[in-house]
C-alpha cells in the first residue's frame, strides 16, 4: 500500500539527546549545571528512561582517591592502556581516569547509595586487570560500587537530577535521521512510537548516547533494545564508525539467556573449573589467574571448551564451564551480590551456595563506536570534527578502551566523560547562532527507507533472518575469527540484506507497530554486523578482542584505529586513526611503561 | 533438549486505531527453562509478527515488562514456562496488560502516564546535605543504610500498583511512596519537609490500606508494606 509519510511537528532545543542511558543523561546533567536555562530534550527507545541498559551493570566503578597512600590514577591509566592491549588513546585515559574520583563524590552528593564499609567510607573491591605497581604489584582494590548494580545506581541518580533539571523526555521512540544544515548537525528526525509520527527536533547541540551492538550476537548481556542504532544511523549520513570489530565476550554469562554474572564474583573471590575440576585459569595467566582481562579469559573457556574441557548442559544444550562461588560467605552472597545469586536463582534454577554456576562468553560491550575526540566531539575523519554533533557512552569510541575493556570501565567512561560532553556543549551553545528554519529536504531519507518496508512484497520472514544472521555473527565473526570464516560471513550478510528487501509487514499502521521498529532495527544489525565483519577481515592480527586465527599476534604496523565508512551496503571504505601516545611522549616519570609491549598476566 | 510443554495462551489484545478488543488464543510447544519473554518471541517468529509486547533487560533489573498472567502481576521475563505451570497449575494462561496505565496497542501500556506519579514522589535528593570534607565522601554507617538499602532496589515495574487495593486514581502508589521514603531515611537530603508533604499529601500515605500485597507480589521480593508501614508510623531512624 502506498503511504505518504510526513513530519507531524517541528521541536525545537538547545540539546538534542539520542538515548537516555547514563552517558546520555549525565551530559545533559552538566549541560544544565552549566546553563541552568537550557532547553533539553532527551529521546529514548525504551519505556521510560530508568529502563535503559546502564541500569543492568553490575559490578563496580573504578576510581582513585588521589590522596590515596596505595594506590595511584597512573596505575589505573597503566592498567588500562594494557588492558586495552596497547590501543586506548593515553589523552583520552589521563582526562577521564584523573576525573573518576570526582565523579564518585558527584554520585554520593546526588545520592547514589555506595556500599559502605565499618567507617561508612566507600567499600571496594577489585576487577580483572587492575593492579598496583604497573602489573608487578597485587590486585588493587579500586571499584567503589553499590552492591551488585552499581548501573542501576548510576542510572537512578542522572535520572532523578535530569527530572529535577526539568529536561523533557521522549519516550519509546527512534531517531531515524540526522538534520543537517550549513555543514552542521542541526537536530534529528524522530519517530514516536506511541503516535506513529515522525518529528524533526531542531538543536544546537545533538549528542548520540545509544548504547550498544549486543543484539548482532545470539548469546549477549545487552537489552532488547541494543540493536547499533546510532551507529547505523551515523554510517548512513556517510559518517565513519570506529573499531567496531573489537566486541568484548564477557566471560561469565549465564548458560542459557545469557545474562551477565559480573566479574565481581571472581573479585570477590570465586573462580573458574574446567569438567575435570580443574582451574584452568593458571595454565592461562599463571598469574593474575581468573582476574585476568575479559579477552584472554573468554579465549581460555572456549579454548576449554573446543579442546573438549568443557560442560554441555542439558536444557539448552549448550557448552559451558563452571564459576564455583560455594565458598563465599553468606555476607557476600546475600548483601553484596544479591541480585546476581538471585539470577542463578531465577533464571537457571541453581543455588549458588551449594551449586556450581554454568557460565559461558556472551557478547557483551563493543570498544569501538562512533569515533570522537577527547571532549566527545564526532570525527568524519582523523583531524576533522562534525560541528554540532557529539557522542559518547558505549555508541561512541574516544577511545578509553582500544581493544579490550576492564571491567569497571565502561561505567568510569560513560559518567566522565559524559560530563565533558556536557561542558564541552554548554560552551558551544555560547555561540551558536538560531536555528532558523527546518531544511526542505529534513525527513526524506527517514520517509523513503519506512516507505520501503511498508511496500516490500515477498514471504521472507523478518525474524528467520534475523535470527540467522545472529548466529553467523556468533559462528564466524565470534572469540575466534579467520578469512575464510569471514568471507563467508561477509557474502551471507549480502544476502541476508537482499532477502530484507523480500519481508512483507503484517499490518501498515503506524502506532505501536512493533515490527516496523523490528524491520528497522534489522536493517541497523545487518549493517553493523557487515562492518565488523569488514574490520575484522581487514585487521590481519590478534589484537585484544580480536583474535585471527590465522594471525595470532599482534603487528606493529596495525597500531592504529579502524575508521569505516559504508556508502552502500558490503562496500566498506576503511581509513585509519592513530593511537595517541601522549603520556609515552610527555616522558615524564614512568613514561616507559606507556611504549608498546606484549600483555602477560 | 529438555521436555517441552504445550501451552494455551490467551492473549487480551487492542487495536488503537479500531478502538478494538479482543482475547486472541495461541497455542504453542516450549522448553520449560524458557522465560515468557523468549516465549512471546517465538510467537512472533512463528505465528504472529504483529502481537505487540515490551521488554528490556530481560533479567528482573529493568521493570519494563510488568504484566498480569492468570490475576497475578508479575514480570513476564522472570517467569519460567515450567515455573509458570507449577505456579498456576494448568498450561492454560491468560496475559493481559497492567491496568495502571491506558493501553497503547495488545499487552503494551504507557508507562509515561504511570510514572508521572513517581515523578511527583520526586525520586533524587531534594537538598542535598554538604559532605563533611571538601573532596571527601559522606561518611554513613552500613547499620544506618541496612534500614533502608533494599528499598533502592525498586524497578518501578508497577506490580505493587497494580495489585494495591488502594487505587491508583487516588494514591500515589507503593513504588512511589516508597521513592520518598528512601529519603526520608538517607541522612544526605536536608529536605525532610519537602519529603513529609509528598507522605502526607490527599495522594500519600493515608490511603494504604495495609493489605500488603505489594509486598506479596513484588518481583524483587522488597517488603514494600514494610517501609509503608515506617512510613506511617514516622519512624525514620
Amino acid at each position: 500500500m502506498a503511504r505518504k509519510l510526513h513530519l507531524h511537528s517541528v521541536l525545537r532545543c538547545d540539546a538534542l539527546v539520542i538515548g537516555a542511558g547514563g552517558a546520555g543523561l549525565r551530559t545533559a546533567v552538566e549541560i544544565i549545571a552549566r546553563k541552568p536555562d537550557a532547553k533539553i530534550i532527551a529521546v529514548t527507545k525504551v519505556s521510560s528512561p530508568q529502563k535503559s541498559h546502564t541500569t543492568t551493570a553490575q559490578g563496580g566503578f573504578a576510581a582513585v582517591n588521589p590522596e590515596d597512600p596505595i594506590d595511584k590514577p597512573i596505575y589505573h591509566m597503566f592498567d588500562t592502556w594494557k588492558g586495552s592491549d596497547c590501543s586506548s588513546d593515553q589523552n583520552v585515559t589521563k582526562k577521564i581516569i584523573e576525573s573518576a574520583w570526582e565523579q564518585t563524590l558527584w554520585l554520593d552528593n546526588h545520592g547514589l547509595h555506595f556500599t559502605r564499609n565499618e567507617e561508612g567510607r566507600f567499600s571496594k573491591r577489585t576487577f580483572g586487570g587492575h593492579t598496583l605497581e604497573f602489573g608487578e604489584g597485587p590486585s588493587a582494590f579500586r571499584a567503589v560500587f553499590e552492591a551488585d548494580r552499581t548501573g542501576k545506581g548510576i542510572m537512578d541518580t542522572v535520572w532523578g537530577e535530569s527530572l529535577k533539571g526539568n529536561v523533557s523526555f521522549v519516550n519509546q521512540s527512534i531517531v531515524t535521521e540526522l538534520i543537517f544544515k550549513d555543514e552542521r548537525c542541526r537536530g534529528a528526525i524522530i519517530f514516536e512510537e506511541s503516535r506513529g509520527e515522525f518529528t524533526a527536533v531542531l538543536a544546537k547541540a545533538t549528542v548520540i548516547s545509544t548504547g550498544g551492538l549486543g543484539q548482532v550476537y545470539k548469546i549477549t548481556t545487552n537489552c532488547r533494545q541494543n540493536t547499533g542504532d546510532g551507529l547505523a544511523v551515523v554510517l548512513r549520513e556517510g559518517l565513519p564508525v570506529m573499531d567496531l570489530e573489537a566486541v568484548q565476550f564477557h566471560p561469565t554469562g549465564i548458560v542459557g539467556p545469557g545474562i551477565l554474572a559480573s566479574e565481581a564474583l571472581r573479585g570477590e573471590g570465586g573462580f573458574l573449573l574446567n569438567k575435570d575440576m580443574e582451574r584452568f585459569m593458571e595454565r592461562y595467566a599463571p598469574k593474575m589467574k581468573d582476574l585476568a582481562p575479559r579477552d584472554m579469559v573468554s579465549r581460555s573457556i572456549e579454548t576449554e571448551i573446543r579442546e573438549g574441557r568443557g560442560v554441555i548442559n542439558p536444557n539448552f544444550n549448550l557448552p559451558h564451564i563452571w564459576l564455583d562461588i560455594r565458598h563465599l560467605s553468606d555476607y557476600v552472597h546475600d548483601v553484596k551480590l544479591p541480585e546476581i545469586t538471585g539470577f542463578f536463582k531465577k533464571f537457571a534454577g541453581i543455588d549458588p551456595k551449594k551449586d556450581l554456576c554454568p557460565v559461558r562468553p556472551t557478547v557483551h560491550y563493543q570498544m569501538g563506536g562512533i569515533p570522537t575526540n577527547e571532549f566527545g566531539e564526532v570525527q568524519k575523519s582523523a583531524d576533522n570534527i562534525v560541528l554540532g554533533l557529539y557522542a559518547v557512552g558505549e555508541s561512541a569510541s574516544a577511545s578509553f578502551q582500544g581493544f579490550n575493556r576492564l571491567g569497571t570501565n565502561s561505567l568510569v567512561e560513560l559518567f566522565t566523560m559524559g560530563k565533558f560532553v556536557g561542558e564541552r556543549i554548554a560552551e558551544y551553545l555560547q555561540d551558536t547562532d538560531d536555528l532558523g528554519d527546518i531544511p526542505k529536504n529534513a525527513g526524506e531519507k527517514s520517509f523513503a527507507l519506512f516507505s520501503k518496508y511498508f511496500e516490500a512484497k515477498g514471504s521472507e520472514n523478518l525474524w528467520k533472518i534475523r535470527e540467522t544472521m545472529r548466529e553467523l555473527m556468533t559462528e564466524k565473526v565470534g572469540v575466534f575469527r579467520n578469512e575464510k570464516l569471514l568471507n563467508e560471513a561477509i557474502n551471507q550478510l549480502v544476502d541476508f540484506k537482499e532477502m530484507a528487501i523480500h519481508i512483507k509487514l503484517s499490518r501498515s499502521s503506524l502506532i505501536m507497530n512493533q515490527e516496523l521498529v523490528d524491520r528497522w532495527e534489522l536493517d541497523n544489525l545487518l549493517d553493523v554486523a557487515m562492518v565488523i565483519a569488514h574490520g575484522a577481515k581487514n585487521r590481519k592480527e590478534s589484537r585484544g578482542a580480536h583474535t585471527r586465527e590465522d594471525y595470532p599476534e599482534r603487528k606493529t604496523e596495525f597500531n592504529y584505529h579502524t575508521l569505516a565508512y559504508m556508502q552502500e551496503y558490503g562496500k566498506v571504505t576503511l581509513g585509519k586513526r592513530p593511537i595517541d601516545m601522549s603520556i609515552f611522549e610527555e616522558k615524564s616519570n614512568n613514561y616507559k611503561r606507556f611504549d608498546f609491549f606484549a600483555r602477560k598476566y | 533438549m529438555d521436555k517441552l510443554y504445550s501451552l494455551t495462551l490467551k492473549i487480551h489484545r487492542y487495536d488503537p486505531e479500531q478502538k478494538k478488543s479482543w482475547v486472541q488464543e495461541y497455542n504453542i510447544e516450549v522448553g520449560g527453562m524458557l522465560r515468557f519473554t523468549d516465549v512471546l518471541r517465538k510467537i512472533n517468529q512463528e505465528q504472529d509478527p504483529g502481537l505487540a509486547w515490551t521488554s528490556s533487560c530481560e533479567h528482573a533489573q529493568c521493570g519494563s515488562c510488568g504484566i498480569i498472567v492468570n490475576g497475578r502481576p508479575l514480570l513476564l521475563c522472570e517467569l519460567l514456562v515450567q515455573n509458570a505451570i507449577t505456579q498456576f497449575e494448568t498450561t492454560t494462561l491468560t496475559l493481559k496488560p497492567l491496568s495502571i496505565a491506558p493501553v497503547l496497542r495488545d499487552l503494551i501500556v504507557d508507562l509515561q502516564q504511570a510514572y508521572k506519579r513517581v515523578h511527583k514522589a520526586k525520586p533524587y535528593i531534594i537538598k542535598p546535605a554538604d559532605p563533611p570534607i571538601e573532596g571527601d565522601e559522606h561518611r554513613i554507617s552500613p547499620h544506618t543504610m541496612e534500614s533502608y538499602v533494599e528499598a533502592t532496589r525498586c524497578i518501578n515495574c508497577f506490580c505493587c500498583a497494580e495489585a494495591c487495593i488502594s487505587s491508583h486514581r487516588h494514591f500515589l502508589g507503593p513504588n512511589a511512596m516508597m521513592a520518598n521514603i528512601v529519603r526520608l531515611f538517607d541522612p544526605r537530603e536536608t529536605s525532610k519537609k519537602g519529603r513529609f508533604d509528598i507522605l502526607y499529601a490527599d495522594d500519600g500515605i493515608a490511603r494504604c490500606h495495609t493489605s500488603e500485597a505489594c509486598s506479596f507480589v513484588c518481583p524483587k521480593e522488597i517488603d514494600v508494606a514494610h517501609f509503608i508501614a515506617l512510613g506511617k508510623e514516622a519512624r525514620f531512624r
